[in-house]
């Protein structure tokens, strides 16, 4: 619609349709677009009464594992409103909470929770603490060959296979398959480590919860995506390797994770939605709203269009998981 | 005295002459521009590196120079006796109805894009070689052998079937000899396996002298680099081995040198810079190389030479990482100093094959009798 709330011009031209003796073909075919175009903005102004005309800069300053998932949010929310101009900045979690402070920007998307500092810091500055939005999930798979008897393994025994430091506590490095049981008779060797490349947020993932911030061994094959890391593990039997979730193929089978001696679970969503899988994270978003203020438009829609089903949608095209529906429930924003 | 509408003519040819003479100059300063343009801001990213004052930086680089000449290395290694023995044989010994048959067939080669090499090489030979290691290795000794078996055979032959299979056709006739003795390596090795005390060539390697193999490995990366610069320096080395003045080697064989001993104590005494030069440009490319070492190599920064281990080369780094590389960040400068260290290498050694071969074309002027 025009910015007065009258009809676009369009509409006039197509209504000629009604008489199909005076419009001709080529018309006719040019009219569709027209009327197609004026569905879609009609279908996408409905829900809300702030529809009319959403413009502004939405800006977002933080992790670069999300930048991908925050591009393709706003691209799909820029489909709807064109007037709206993105202006995101990936430069790593640790980048959001300053930049909320410094009031360079309002929303902060991050991969991980905010510390205590930094909520305080921001409460401390402002008055009200940040609203705090979980967005998505993340979530790894260590996946084997289709054919790999190996069912689970534990957090430490994962450390002891893919980190030279051992952090989080491993005895031994662990190198061959015949270290999980002397009478396993195949795979046969040394396993075959595959995973991401070091500016991906699923490597960057791996290495906090994994390695409990370690090193990574050197001989890792390293793939610029999950399907190609997958791809390599179907074919070799004797490979290990680690991707996002969402990558799953019939080729591998993913391997059980257990914390400590507890009892190993499978990657599926149910378990990752419920936080039960270890290699999870919720992937929040931060937003700086005064207690008494309303959203500004942009950001309202912004953070409707992520907690819908297409936004969720999207994250899991974009590789992650998405929220239960009790989480999304919980989270709906009210009408202030 | 001529016409005028001659001196016209002429005036408008020379008017021409001159355009396209500009346009040409105008080219190639834009040309050198861009490139030194690509230098200047090569270095301009990369001095913010002084000012985060990461010591780690070259740390972190030097597994991917390593990775990158063990590439280079192993490409050239497959592809160096290969290139320069065709190069030799088809400049001197073939029949001259099969060289131009030849000569389109490997710049055909050439044409085919590194991408679809890498593919090819990363998601099918390379595991097809994984399950049949035994087998490839013995190819890889077995076919130099048996052409020599081959070139033995045939010297024993007489002389009416040396006839028949003349020398200058050898690169046809020897095909189904190959064939063959790829399908006896295959038919034999499952039975030389099973001497072995483990049943399996990895399972012996690995027990023997702890030797892994990973998928994605040196051995492929070489093939298939290999396989992508062999046209290039083939046709260089051809190139300077053909140019060689024919008064050379019609001498050396007038006073009774063999057409072997002509090769060896002429032609290629004359024509070797030009073949050093052809190594070069194949090295360069070998370096410079991204798609076939991405997809083949399993991108290990690893210090390793044995061929059975992936390697990182910067090429495939830059690839990989920047697209995903914040801007203004470590990462992203420190990529941009192996893109510097890329630029420049390729560089001189492009300009380093040039000077030589400028240098060979003036010496055959020379021994052609124009100084």
């Amino acid at each position: 619609m025009n910015e007065d709330g009258s009809l676009p011009i369009y509409y006039n031209i197509c209504s000629a349709m009604g008489n199909p003796f005076k419009v001709q073909a080529t018309q006719h075919r040019t009219c569709v677009p027209f009327i197609r175009l004026l569905l879609v903005a009609l279908l996408a102004s409905s829900p809300g009464a702030w529809a009319s005309n959403i413009s502004g800069t939405l800006g977002a300053v933080g992790s670069d594992t999300m930048a991908g998932l925050m591009l393709r949010w706003g691209e799909a929310l820029v489909t709807r409103h064109p007037d709206v101009r993105l202006q995101f900045q990936a430069s790593g979690s640790a980048s959001a909470p300053p930049a909320l402070l410094a009031g360079t920007t309002r929303l902060g998307p991050m991969s991980r929770r905010m510390t205590a500092e930094e909520y305080q810091a921001f409460e401390k500055r402002y008055g009200y603490p940040p609203l705090e939005v979980k967005v998505a999930l993340d979530a790894l798979v260590v996946v084997v060959h289709r054919h790999n008897p190996l069912r689970q393994l534990s957090l430490a025994q994962l450390d002891a296979i893919f980190s030279t430091t051992r952090e989080c506590g491993a005895q031994a490095p662990l190198r061959r398959w015949q270290a999980f049981s002397a009478t396993l008779d195949w795979p046969y060797g040394k396993i075959a480590l595959h995973g991401r490349n070091l500016a991906s947020g699923t490597y960057g993932l791996f290495r906090q919860q994994v390695l409990c911030g370690g090193e990574f061994r050197r001989d890792i094959s390293e793939y610029p995506g999950s399907s190609a890391v997958i791809a390599a593990v179907g074919e070799s039997p004797g490979a290990m390797g680690y991707a996002a979730y969402n990558h799953l193929t019939p080729m591998v089978h993913p391997l059980g994770v257990a914390e400590q001696e507890t009892q190993a679970i499978l990657p599926t969503e149910e378990a990752i939605q419920s936080g039960r899988y270890p290699l999870s994270r919720f992937l929040y978003l931060y937003v700086n709203l005064p207690p008494d203020e309303p959203l500004p438009a942009a950001e309202r829609a912004f953070i409707e269009l992520i907690l819908s089903d297409e936004g969720q949608r999207i994250a899991r095209a974009a590789g992650f998981v998405p929220l239960s529906p009790p989480t999304l429930k919980a989270q709906e924003l009210t009408g202030d | 005295m001529t016409p005028p509408s001659d001196t016209l003519n002429q005036r408008l040819r020379l008017a021409r002459d001159r355009l396209a003479t500009g346009l040409i100059t105008a080219g190639g300063i834009g040309v050198l521009l861009a490139v030194l343009a690509i230098a200047v801001f090569l270095l301009w990213e990369t001095l913010p590196l002084l000012r985060l004052g990461d010591t780690l930086a070259l740390a972190k680089l030097t597994p991917l120079a390593w990775g990158t000449l063990k590439a280079a290395f192993y490409a050239l290694l497959f592809a160096v006796p290969l290139a320069l023995g065709a190069a030799m044989y088809s400049a001197l010994f073939m029949s001259t109805r099969l060289r131009h048959r030849l000569k389109p067939t490997l710049e055909m080669m050439e044409a085919i894009p590194g991408v679809v090499v890498g593919f090819i090489a990363g998601l099918i030979i390379a595991p097809w070689v994984e399950r049949h290691l035994a087998g490839t290795l013995l190819l890889v000794i077995g076919l130099p052998l048996s052409a020599l078996v081959a070139g033995t055979i045939w010297h024993h032959l007489g002389t009416r079937l040396q006839r028949t299979l003349p020398l200058s056709w050898a690169g046809l006739w020897l095909v189904p000899w190959f064939v063959l003795m790829i399908a006896l390596a295959f038919w034999v090795t499952p039975l030389l396996e099973q001497q072995l005390p483990e049943d399996d060539l990895r399972r012996f390697l690995d027990k023997q002298w702890g030797i892994d193999y990973a998928t994605r490995n040196a051995m492929i990366v070489g093939v298939a680099m290999g396989f992508a610069v062999i046209p290039s320096i083939y046709a260089l080395a051809e190139d300077a081995l053909a140019d060689v003045p024919k008064s050379l080697l019609e001498g050396a064989q007038a006073l009774g040198a063999t057409r072997w001993q002509a090769l060896w104590k002429v032609a290629l005494p004359t024509a070797g810079p030009g073949l050093f030069s052809a190594v070069m440009i194949g090295a360069g490319r070998a370096v410079g190389e991204t798609m076939i070492v991405l997809m083949a190599s399993g991108n290990t920064a690893l210090f390793s030479a044995s061929p059975f281990e992936g390697m990182r080369s910067i090429s495939a780094a830059i690839a990989i990482e920047l697209p995903e590389a914040a801007p203004g960040g470590l990462t992203y400068h420190l990529l941009i100093l192996a893109a510097l260290a890329l630029f420049v290498f390729t560089f001189l050694v492009n300009t380093l094959a040039e000077a030589v071969r400028q240098r060979l074309r003036r010496r055959y002027r020379r021994l052609e009798g124009h100084p």
